[in-house]
């Protein structure tokens, strides 16, 4: 696995170990030590994964995640001190995919970019197929979502989110189902990833995102797409 | 209040009790005093009169030595006595004496006999005596030289009906009084209790916590001294307590500002040792032993401050709980296979949604899962969950020494280490955490030893709304797994 992963942390020890045990993983690793440095980089070279600390000089992580995903697409991690609501909340509504709590040990960091990864490999070229979802048509080999012939533009996350809850249709998924599927959590991820994703998939599929007609929320067990 | 209404009841009685007997005191020897003096003077002016009468006027008619009826009609001498209000009666000594009215025809035998026997004597007599119905003051007396008795009767219902009028008058005057005393004995306890009634609802507030309670100082007497004294207390009450917070709050700043700045070099740390903890065989032998030890010894350091972060948080008021509703066997069964899959858990038939933080509950099971595994290592343990509609009851149970039932309340306290051999990688904070959490939740946590040896503790937590899901609903909310008919449309891109 060569994947190029961008590392934008300023705290040099932790930076430096990290690039450390990314590369034993077998990445390649860029490092930047400030937001300014992370997003210049961003913008100059080619990545596949950012892994963002959220606490930066210069440029926060939240606005270097606003700032990449005005572009792109790629998936993108943060690094967060606390588990806190608001960090998390926050750093997902800026765009990103998933976080990993600080402190974290280098193997749980490697898994939560090997799924993030994985998510972008399993593309199936062979699935030719479209789905369609009230008036959104999912075209899943271009990863691309139409709403009357205009594009909208969804994360990785976002899309895959659709595309499950789509081709289940009219079922119940449990939000730690969709953690497994989606994010990769074996057990008790934070189930917050999946609602501000949701939150966030709305936002740009439904018509009025206050009132879902497409992805429904079930109390108490979990998500729906409509049948 | 009794005791208050107590204060105000015995004064009203004092003061009413007081006035009654000053009224009655004033009221008889009043209507007393009046009494005699009226009857006083009416005898007096009665005596002079009849002195006169029998000593001038009758001696004027010429009267014989032995007058008849007749001759004393003739004198006319009733007519002029009666001029004067004063009815005759004339003792003729012949058992048949002259009235100058008709219905004194007999009440000269009825007139008390020492009167009439004193009469008798010469004297001029009196008495008080009803005469045909009417109050009189009867006098008597004969002329010096001898002759008939003369009896004067005269009226004296006016005084009666005066002395009867005056002790009326006092009467009502006293039930006036007493009425003001009434109202004045509620209007000085309203005075006196107003500032103890004031005192007592600040005390009150004080006991509540509010300790800006004070008591309003209306008057510069004992009562404003008093009211001064109590509110001086209050204010040193309320400043000790505020640098006793003051001071708390600096230690607690304190360890939360200790557990901050670690937490940057700990995140390193603990990278760091993953990465040595991967390579623990590619080290030398003389090192591995201290890498082995430096990865656990990091591990125990990230608890301790993780740990400590979150009581700090918990200190500063800072944990928000978030409800939305939460499948508790599903939340159950993740939390088990994540901390401790060997425990056993036998879900109860229907599971239950029930509003809760899902994340606070599960750091609750998790640190209950952790005790267990730390203090009663390779011994069974079991999970029991019971849910009823007012309650939830989530124990883990395990079958390790137990704790001494005298300590069993302090397992709860932080760095609560009641086994000081057992150096265990606990903090010992993990109880004070779950406990912090079951508070958050409005719940509590309660351990006991089990009858059959080992601990129980168990989180009790109040429901507010919970829904049994109906049977068979389980396949749903798991949702259809891999391979499963896929229900929206497909069609080949063209």
């Amino acid at each position: 696995m060569d994947a190029r992963i961008l590392l934008v942390e300023d705290d040099p020890s932790i930076r430096e170990v990290t690039a450390i045990g990314l590369r034993n993983a077998g990445f390649t690793v860029e490092t930047a030590s400030d937001g300014r440095e992370g997003l210049d980089r961003f913008e100059a070279e080619a990545f596949d994964l950012v892994l963002l600390d959220i606490m930066l000089p210069r440029l926060d992580g939240l606005e270097v995640c606003r700032a990449i995903r005005k572009t792109s697409m790629i998936p993108v991690v943060m690094l967060t001190a606390r588990a806190d609501t608001i960090d998390v909340v926050v750093g997902l509504e800026a765009g990103a995919d998933d976080y990993v709590r600080k402190p974290f040990e280098v193997p749980e960091l490697v898994a939560r970019v090997r799924a993030a990864l994985r998510r972008v490999g399993q593309r199936p070229e062979d699935d030719t197929s479209r789905l369609t979802l009230g008036p959104l048509v999912i075209d899943i080999a271009g990863r691309a979502v139409t709403r009357d012939g205009r594009e909208i533009p969804l994360t990785r996350t976002e899309f895959d989110l659709l595309v499950d809850l789509t081709r289940h249709a009219g079922q119940v998924l449990a939000r730690d189902t969709l953690l497994d599927r989606i994010w990769g959590y074996d057990y008790l991820g934070d189930s917050r990833l999946v609602d501000v994703a949701v939150g966030r998939l709305r936002a740009k599929i439904e018509a009025d995102p206050a009132a879902p007609a497409l992805i429904l929320t079930v109390r108490g067990a979990g998500y729906k797409a409509a049948r | 209040m009794s005791r208050l209404r107590g204060v105000r009841a015995r004064l009203a009685v004092t003061l009413v009790a007081l006035v009654a007997l000053t009224a009655a005191v004033l009221g008889v020897g009043a209507s007393w005093f009046v009494d005699t003096r009226l009857h006083d003077r009416a005898l007096q002016d009665a005596a002079a009169q009849a002195g006169f009468d029998l000593s001038v006027i009758v001696p004027g008619r010429q009267l014989p030595a032995a007058p008849t009826r007749d001759d004393i009609v003739r004198s006319g001498l009733a007519e002029t006595f009666r001029q004067r209000n004063v009815e005759t009666i004339v003792d003729l000594g012949s058992g048949d004496p002259f009235v100058s009215r008709e219905d004194l025809v007999g009440a000269l035998d009825r007139l008390p006999a020492d009167l009439r026997d004193r009469v008798a004597r010469g004297e001029l007599a009196y008495a008080w005596a009803d005469v045909a119905g009417v109050p009189s003051l009867v006098v008597g007396g004969r002329e010096p030289a001898g002759g008939p008795a003369f009896y004067f009767v005269r009226n004296v219902s006016d005084i009666t009906a005066a002395v009867g009028q005056l002790r009326l008058a006092l009467a009502a005057g006293a039930v006036l009084l007493l009425v003001i005393a009434l109202l004045a004995a509620r209007i000085v306890a309203r005075g006196v209790l107003a500032p103890v009634e004031a005192a007592s609802r600040a005390a009150e507030r004080i006991e509540r916590g509010d300790l800006s309670a004070r008591v309003p100082v209306t008057s510069r007497d004992e009562f404003g001294t008093w009211a001064d004294r109590f509110n001086r207390m209050a204010a040193a009450l309320a400043d000790t307590i505020a640098r006793l917070e003051v001071a708390q709050a600096q230690n607690r700043r304190f360890v939360a500002d200790v557990a901050h700045e670690l937490r940057t070099p700990l995140a390193a740390l603990v990278a760091e040792a993953s990465i040595v903890g991967e390579h623990l065989d590619d080290l030398p032998p003389e090192s591995r032993r201290a890498g082995e030890l430096l990865v656990a010894d990091v591990r125990r350091l990230r608890s301790l401050v993780e740990e400590l972060m979150e009581l700090s948080r918990f200190d500063a008021a800072a944990e928000r709980v978030a409800l939305e509703p939460v499948d508790v066997m599903r939340l159950v069964q993740a939390v088990t296979a994540a901390r401790l899959a060997t425990a056993r858990f036998d879900p109860p038939a229907p599971s239950v949604v029930v509003d809760t933080d899902p994340r606070r509950l599960e750091r609750i099971l998790g640190n209950l899962l952790d005790n267990a595994r730390e203090h009663a290592p390779d011994s069974p343990v079991e999970i029991e969950l019971s849910v009823t509609p007012e309650q939830l009851t989530l124990g883990v149970l395990d079958r390790g020494p137990g704790v001494p039932e005298g300590d069993l309340d302090r397992i709860f306290d932080r760095f609560a280490k009641l086994d000081p051999s057992r150096h265990g990688g606990s903090s010992g904070l993990g109880l004070a955490i779950a406990a912090e959490h079951a508070a958050l939740l409005g719940g509590h946590l309660e351990a006991s030893n089990r009858d059959v040896g080992g601990l129980r503790i168990a989180l009790v937590l109040p429901l507010a709304v919970t829904r049994s899901l109906p049977a068979g609903d389980e396949t749903a909310i798991r949702g259809p797994e891999a391979g499963d008919p896929i229900s929206s449309t497909r069609e080949p891109i063209p």
